[in-house]
């Protein structure tokens, strides 16, 4: 039976900018009664079948779940029940996310064959509880190998900023949603950077929790012992409330921490004072002047005047390569064995190198990693925080095989992430915060100790007040925009049809 | 009981000559290592795959070389942890 709805109103999106709209916006305005669940959700629909031929973000858009929810939160309103503080907030989700229904692809041709997941995931099922409506599942690098946001079973997820550009990876199409303007709120995993990546390339905002802060559970893993979950969105406010939601001890994730929620949100506006900021130096100083500038920009707004060295960062993300590696390995053993034609080849080989590799480095990569945390984690005793680049470079072009560091040529895909690999290596909070750069945006990393998210959201929070860190709109989000309310389509379709359910 | 001792870091001549046993182990007999590693573990290498196989696995080495030439304490515990 159709709901009786407060108001028969669906924005025409050519009309309204519902895109521009935060989550937080969008709650209150839900809440309030100036809009309702329904037209929220029918105009992000629109926008993701309008805009996603060209981003190609979206692997299924779950139109018929979102319209069902919906119509359940303004029956709720309409009775003056509570919807939870993010009443009508559209979001979706990397497609390692199990979604009740439906096969949870992580970008691979191979788990089309798996059944539908029975249930969703946990971070799912949190925020829904809140009031967010899941709009479907988003494209990635295959099995979240990857820095590219290339994929050669769905293609490459495109960058809002300049379609010809790669996304970065492995959550390309959590950033690419994001940024162009589709859902102002999407989930990502990040193992050795795959949130802070996509994020810095695509300029927008991400959080990478503390290891073991989110449970994992219902999501297709990589490595183990590296895989964090976290949200991408256009504001910290955003980030941060969607973080406190889905806060919470979880007895089937064996490394989720039994600790307390601890809410961050109320906490945002206190800004950076009294926080001591240092910028981390050697490893992570980089010779592209852009990437230079945005850690330059960033420092000289919180006052961050001293270096400190983060020790043995370049051993640390070596030792987090072969740990990924083998790893990784050692989780596809039987699919490498029974179908490595199926894989995407360049993932495939990483693959089959990482199951030869000799365990005794493995294990002496594992005994690193504990000597490294116990010499990084006295750092944060007269510090609060850390600033790094999150990418050596602004976004590479699509296919680019190669990127120029210093005064040697690095290949893209393993590189990409030679900032962010020494820090996920031992669990640190990380906020990737933005830099509006034209015509490329770039990302910085700021980092804090274990358990102190707050901290590094308070920061990118000071910073985006300060207009220093910003999620702009793309030009191809207001070209595409214009053409629509033009009534033209969009004329640049490149992106494989959506699976629409 | 355990000696907190690390061991004396390894001088600057050893551990170049552990990088280029690493890089010569992994360079020369790479495509080797990967024929006969791939046949233990009933892994099927397409001849085609082998170079880019090769390609990742002397990537590998060449990082694990890095690792390899630190010097840690007998008694350096690894970091993942097991909870009973």
């Amino acid at each position: 039976m159709r709901p009786n709805r407060r108001r028969c109103f669906v924005p025409n999106a050519a009309k309204t900018d519902l895109a521009g709209m935060t989550a937080s916006a969008i709650a209150a305005a839900v809440s309030s009664g100036q809009i309702d669940a329904v037209g929220m959700v029918e105009a992000a629909l629109v926008r993701i079948r309008e805009r996603d031929q060209e981003f190609n973000s979206f692997t299924t858009v779950t139109e018929q779940r979102a319209r069902l929810r919906a119509q359940a939160i303004d029956v709720k309103l309409a009775r003056g029940e509570a919807v939870g503080p993010l009443a009508g907030v559209p979001f979706a989700v990397k497609n390692l996310f199990d979604i009740a229904g439906i096969p949870t692809l992580a970008g691979s041709k191979i788990n089309r064959d798996n059944p539908p997941a029975g249930r969703d995931a946990t971070l799912i099922e949190r925020l829904e509880r809140a009031g967010a409506i899941l709009l479907g599942a988003l494209n990635m690098g295959e099995y979240a190998y990857d820095f590219t946001g290339e994929n050669v079973h769905y293609g490459a997820a495109r960058n809002p900023h300049d379609l010809d550009r790669m996304s970065g990876g492995s959550s390309s199409g959590s950033a690419v949603a994001v940024a162009g303007g589709l859902v102002p709120l999407t989930l990502g995993s990040d193992t050795n950077g795959s949130i802070r990546v996509p994020s810095s390339l695509c300029g927008i905002f991400g959080l990478k929790p503390t290891y073991g802060r989110l449970s994992r559970v219902g999501t297709f893993p990589f490595v183990a012992s590296l895989d964090h979950l976290g949200p991408l969105a256009r504001t910290v406010r955003d980030l941060a409330l969607a973080y406190d939601i889905m806060q919470g001890f979880d007895a089937d994730d064996p490394v989720c921490a039994d600790r307390p929620v601890e809410p961050v949100t109320p906490l945002l506006e206190m800004g950076s004072e009294g926080l001591r900021v240092a910028v981390a130096s050697d490893y992570f100083k980089c010779e592209n002047v852009v990437v230079r500038s945005a850690v330059e920009r960033v420092a000289a707004a919180l006052n961050a005047n001293r270096e400190i060295e983060i020790p043995e960062a370049r051993r640390a993300r070596s030792a987090a390569f072969i740990v990924t590696a083998t790893e990784g390995a050692s989780l596809h053993l039987n699919r490498l064995r029974s179908r490595a034609r199926n894989f995407d080849p360049a993932v495939r080989d990483r693959f089959l190198a990482g199951a030869i590799a000799p365990a005794s480095l493995i294990v002496k990569a594992q005994k690193f990693r504990r000597w490294y945390r116990a010499r990084v984690l006295p750092l944060f005793e007269t510090i609060d925080a850390i600033l790094a680049p999150a990418t050596p470079c602004t976004a590479p072009f699509i296919g680019q095989q190669t990127f120029t560091y210093g005064d040697v040529e690095l290949p893209v895909r393993a590189n990409l992430g030679l900032y962010t690999q020494p820090i996920s290596f031992i669990g640190l909070p990380v906020v990737a915060a933005p830099v509006p750069f034209k015509p490329l945006p770039l990302g910085v990393q700021i980092i804090a100790a274990p358990w102190r998210e707050d901290v590094a959201l308070r920061l990118a929070h000071a910073l985006e007040s300060m207009g220093v860190a910003a999620a702009t709109s793309p030009a191809s989000q207001i070209e595409t925009s214009l053409r629509t309310a033009n009534g033209n389509r969009p004329t640049r379709g490149r992106g494989r049809s959506q699976n629409r359910i | 009981m355990k000696s907190k001792t690390r061991k004396k870091p390894k001088s600057a001549s050893s551990k170049r000559k552990a990088l280029r046993l690493s890089k010569t182990r992994a360079g020369s007999s790479g495509a080797t290592l990967v024929a006969d590693a791939a046949r233990a573990l009933g892994l099927p290498i397409d001849p085609a795959w082998e170079a880019g196989v090769t390609f990742n696995l002397q990537l590998i080495m060449r990082h694990a070389a890095l690792v390899d030439e630190f010097a840690l304490s007998d008694e350096a515990e690894p970091a993942p942890v097991f909870r009973a």
